[in-house]
């Protein structure tokens, strides 16, 4: 064996070092009165030389107080209104093509429409003709009907689409409410997880996420040079190759963008950007409100730093005029496809508008040609594109700037989504719900602690009493183990939960049971004969595999649970797995170069 | 040398395991047909994360009667409801559970129904999704109610809405409103604080969980447990020897239904919790069967012709130290919960505890004997049991 325990005593420290480190942002939060936590006070109290003050333990719902919420998106009243809304525009679209039609309507369950005609040899040929890239016509239908239903495929299509919605907007309403850290998942196909740490109103959650969408259409106030009266009160943002760089200063900045003015003219457009939310708003209400022009009104947006994958977003203002020019209660559909018009495909929106909405929307495009129009979902700017033409029912947003293709279909998409939002309601409704009272959290954790103390202390004791010096190795070990899973946790930012702590407790015991392993091989290679330091050497050897084998299996279990848990469950699974993994390194590396240190010499005299 | 330790299991003991293995199957035997026919007909107290429904944890300041709890959420019409103690008797904080996730069954949605069809010109039938049951979309042609003339036709016929939610219409012309009754939550609560007022109940916890959730919740829970089994089984195989495969698929059954035997017999609630309960436990009883096999093959390969059951009974023997030291370790670092812990974790170390002592029985008892057993049935049918067959990669 080499005695390079130099090296590995380095290496034993430098985890330590790095495990406290990591722990230091932990250290400071957990100074803090809860309620202050999350807020700038907890940013300011954390040290420059710290790591990154987001890298501290997180706790789970059930230990700080908040809710859990798994909505589910009714696709089913979705794609019944999706089906009437098709028995509709078939109806219309029979009627322009003179074909005779009694009614078009969906079918009692709402699977199906059904055509009334005296023709439907005809009606199903020519419907399929117009719309067989969407529908079929099913057989069964009784004498003079015809029956359309649309193809399972575009369904799935249509219902993956609405529970894309309901999460943006439910995002752009958490979004507003300013909670620390929320957590929006999608869970199974048609369910959205929200985790909202804090949050004590679980009827205010509901009622608020449980709404629709309200989609508008407003113009932006490009001509008022009002707001570059912003610069006085604000600093300019810092700029890096023309692009905003993060992180931009607290009491929020300035900065402009070139606007092209319907006379053919252009101008720099200033506005107002932030970091977050609150800052914006504190900002706007400081510098730009008292600047606004009688009847415009600030809309504020989100915008992206940076050109890589990993993009900082930013909060950012629009002028807008306050007047309201179109709901989205007038779009009938909208999707993201590719205009080849110009030569090479560009990503574009195709939207459909009831025939009322087609006539508002092409006053409204007539009159503001060459402005831009801004889309605001529950209150929020989502674009801003230019109106390039005259727009009526069928209408196209055509992205503006050249951007990589890939970025700029995605927006086609996004925008596609947040139109559709205003059309189709797809309602949430809630699946499961788990709140914890603010009360009952940090006692949870108070009983959790010292159920954890008490454990730890019972296991050190135990070690120190039995195996004497060796016991007092392993329990060094052991207080690395917990300094490192603690300090690995606050980096990959997973969640401490009660069971959790639990799963902490329980892998500190695996810990153990690894020195027990070792010290009862080494008694036993002892009792062979074996100087100390053949014992100690074979003993580590021998118990190297029985080590691993049993970690795996352990951990075997620990990921299926991350896989098919939720909750805390999830948070026991993780605790589990980082604890196994921390706890095989300190039982095989670091027990084992303290026991070489003491035995290197052949003399050596060891406590087992 | 210094040698002055003491043992708290002597270092030489020469037990019989192999040779009580009747003894001790027959027992095991009894004891999970006892937990799985206690399940089977007895069933298991399933927590609303399976069994779906709404489940209040509720702190009073004084004692209060459970029975008067009971009584006061039956009065609100709810027939299945559960109240038990939950932690401590002097915390007086009571989990009360209803199979409902919502106030309204399909009779009280039919009379909604009828209520406003008299009044206003709804349009096809009332959308009522059962899985999320507190919600009626209504659809209307013709001039529709406002919401407030739409909440008092609905509350006519006896059921208290929360909200009345305007919803674009399914096509142009017609106006839909989604009704949404009151929860559960709030109507406990208001008659609880009614009916207790000066013990000041204190709602800590609600949890609610529709039927479709705790389905998928249950099934999945189910497939996590068999998964991990067959993934160990799996890992056993391939750095032991298939041989040892099916002791140690046996000793893993036998421990998940001791562990499940707590929640049976005790009737503590069994959830999502429950199943982590039993995964760790499964993975965790590997270990002390990992350690028996170890030594198994070890002197395997160093008394090559032995007899398999001397081998099994000197290898269990030598490392029975290490195999009751290790679980006792593990069951200290349990007892801080045990004393601490509060509900639902009372019952993780509950189990899990039982589940270790499982885990430590079922390695002398069960796996090593159940891989004799197999042996000799296998040597019965002509194959010779030699154990010396283990390769040498056994040397580690």
């Amino acid at each position: 064996m080499e005695r390079n325990w130099y090296l590995r005593i380095a290496l034993i420290a430098g985890v330590l070092v790095f495990s406290l480190y990591q722990l230091v942002p932990s250290w400071f939060y957990f100074q803090l009165p809860p309620s202050e936590r999350n807020g700038e006070k907890y940013d300011q109290s954390v040290p420059s030389w710290a790591p990154s003050a987001r890298k501290h333990l997180n706790l789970g719902l059930d230990l700080q107080g908040g809710i859990h919420l798994a909505m589910g998106v009714d696709v089913d009243r979705a794609v019944k209104a999706k089906v009437a809304r098709r028995a509709d525009e078939i109806a219309d679209f029979l009627r322009e093509k003179k074909l005779p039609v009694e009614a078009s309507a969906p079918t009692p369950d709402g699977a199906r429409i059904a055509v009334k005609t005296s023709d439907p040899k005809r009606v199903e040929s020519i419907v399929l003709d117009q719309y067989g890239s969407e529908l079929t016509s099913p057989s069964g239908a009784p004498q003079g009907t015809v029956y359309f239903a649309f193809k399972s495929k575009v369904l799935q299509d249509f219902q993956a689409k609405a529970v894309d919605q309901a999460e943006k907007t439910i995002r752009n309403r958490v979004d507003k409410w300013g909670v620390s850290e929320p957590d929006i998942k999608r869970k199974s196909n048609n369910q959205i997880q929200i985790q909202l740490p804090g949050f004590k109103d679980p009827e205010k959650a509901k009622e608020l996420l449980g709404r629709t969408a309200q989609l508008e259409f407003k113009i932006t106030d490009d001509d008022s040079a009002a707001l570059d009266g912003v610069r006085a009160a604000l600093p300019a943002c810092p700029v890096d190759q023309g692009l905003l760089r993060a992180p931009l200063p607290e009491g929020g900045c300035w900065s402009v963008e070139g606007v092209e003015l319907p006379g053919g003219q252009a101008r720099q457009a200033t506005f107002v950007a932030a970091n977050t939310r609150a800052q914006l708003d504190a900002a706007v209400d400081k510098a730009a409100k008292p600047l606004l022009p009688p009847g415009d009104e600030i809309g504020v947006g989100e915008g992206t730093i940076g050109a890589g994958p990993v993009k900082d977003r930013f909060y950012r203002t629009y002028l807008l005029h306050g007047k309201t020019e179109l709901t989205g209660d007038y779009i009938s559909d909208a999707r993201a496809a590719m205009d080849n018009s110009q030569g090479a495909g560009k990503p574009v929106v195709v939207f459909t508008m009831t025939p009322e909405g087609g006539r508002l929307m092409e006053k409204l495009t007539t009159q503001n040609l060459g402005r831009r129009m801004a889309t605001v979902l529950d209150g929020k700017v989502e674009t801003a594109p230019y109106i390039q033409g005259k727009i009526s029912t069928n209408g196209q947003i055509t992205l503006g700037s050249n951007r990589p293709y890939q970025q700029m279909f995605e927006e086609a998409n996004e925008i596609a989504l947040v139109l559709k939002a205003g059309a189709l309601p797809a309602p949430v409704t809630i699946f499961e719900e788990r709140t914890v009272g603010a009360t009952l959290g940090p006692e949870l954790i108070k009983k959790g602690t010292t159920a954890a103390l008490v454990g730890l202390l019972l296991v050190v004791a135990f070690m120190i009493l039995y195996y004497r010096a060796t016991g007092l190795i392993a329990d060094l070990a052991l207080v690395l183990n917990a300094l490192l899973v603690l300090a690995i946790m606050s980096i990959i930012g997973s969640t401490l939960t009660l069971p959790g702590i639990a799963g902490f407790v329980l892998t500190l015991g695996m810990a153990v049971d690894a020195n027990v392993l070792i010290n009862e091989r080494i008694r036993e290679e002892l009792r062979a004969g074996r100087t100390v330091r053949q014992a100690v050497e074979q003993g580590y050897d021998k118990v190297f595999w029985t080590i691993v084998d049993s970690h795996v299996t352990t951990l075997v279990a620990g990921v299926v649970l991350m896989q098919y848990g939720s909750g805390p469950v999830r948070g026991f699974a993780v605790t589990l797995i980082i604890g196994l993994v921390a706890s095989m390194f300190t039982s095989i590396v670091v027990t084992r170069a303290f026991m070489d240190f003491f035995t290197r010499r052949d003399t050596a005299r060891l406590s087992v | 040398m210094q040698f002055k330790t003491f043992d708290l299991i002597p270092h030489d003991t020469k037990f019989d395991f192999v040779g009580k293995r009747h003894i001790a199957v027959t027992l095991s035997l009894l004891a999970n047909a006892a937990v799985i026919l206690w399940a089977v007909f007895h069933g298991l107290n399933f927590g609303v994360d399976f069994a779906g429904g709404t489940e209040m944890e509720v702190r009073f300041e004084q004692a209060v009667d459970p029975g008067a709890i009971r009584k006061g959420v039956e009065e609100l019409g709810f027939t299945d409801a559960s109240v038990q103690t939950y932690g401590a008797e002097s915390d007086h904080t009571y989990l009360i559970r209803v199979g409902r996730i919502a106030l309204m069954s399909q009779a009280d949605v039919d009379r909604v129904v009828k209520a406003v069809e008299a009044k206003f010109p709804v349009q096809g039938t009332p959308h009522f999704n059962p899985d999320v049951g507190d919600k009626v979309d209504f659809q209307f042609q013709g001039t529709p109610p406002t919401p407030d003339q739409l909440r008092a036709a609905v509350e006519s016929a006896g059921v208290r809405v929360r909200e009345v939610r305007e919803e674009a219409g399914l096509t142009a012309g017609t106006k839909s409103f989604a009704v949404i009754t009151q929860g559960i939550q709030d109507k406990i609560e208001r008659d609880l604080s009614a009916r207790f007022a000066e013990a000041k109940p204190d709602v800590r916890r609600v949890e609610y969980v529709g039927p479709a959730v705790g389905r998928e919740l249950r099934n999945q829970g189910f497939k996590a447990v068999l998964y991990a089994m067959a993934l160990i089984v799996v890992y056993i195989g391939l750095r032991f020897d298939f041989r040892f495969s099916p002791g140690v698929i046996i000793a893993i059954i036998h421990d998940a239904v001791i562990t499940l035997g707590y929640f049976a017999f005790s009737g503590r609630e069994f959830n999502l919790t429950s199943v982590a309960v039993i995964l760790t436990v499964v993975g965790y009883s590997v270990n002390d069967t990992v350690v028996v096999y170890d030594r198994i093959r070890e002197n395997a390969a160093r008394h090559k012709g032995k007899k398999l059951g001397d081998l099994v009974n000197e290898s269990i023997n030598e490392v029975l130290g290490r195999t009751f030291l290790t679980s006792f370790a593990t069951a200290l670092s349990l007892i801080g919960l045990l004393v601490y812990g509060v509900g639902t974790i009372f019952d993780f170390s509950a189990a899990m505890m039982m589940g270790i002592i499982s885990g430590t029985y079922s390695t002398w008892f069960i796996a090593a004997p159940m891989t004799i057993w197999l042996e000799e049935r296998a040597a019965k049918k002509g194959a010779p049991a030699r154990a010396d067959r283990e390769p040498a990669r056994a040397a580690r």
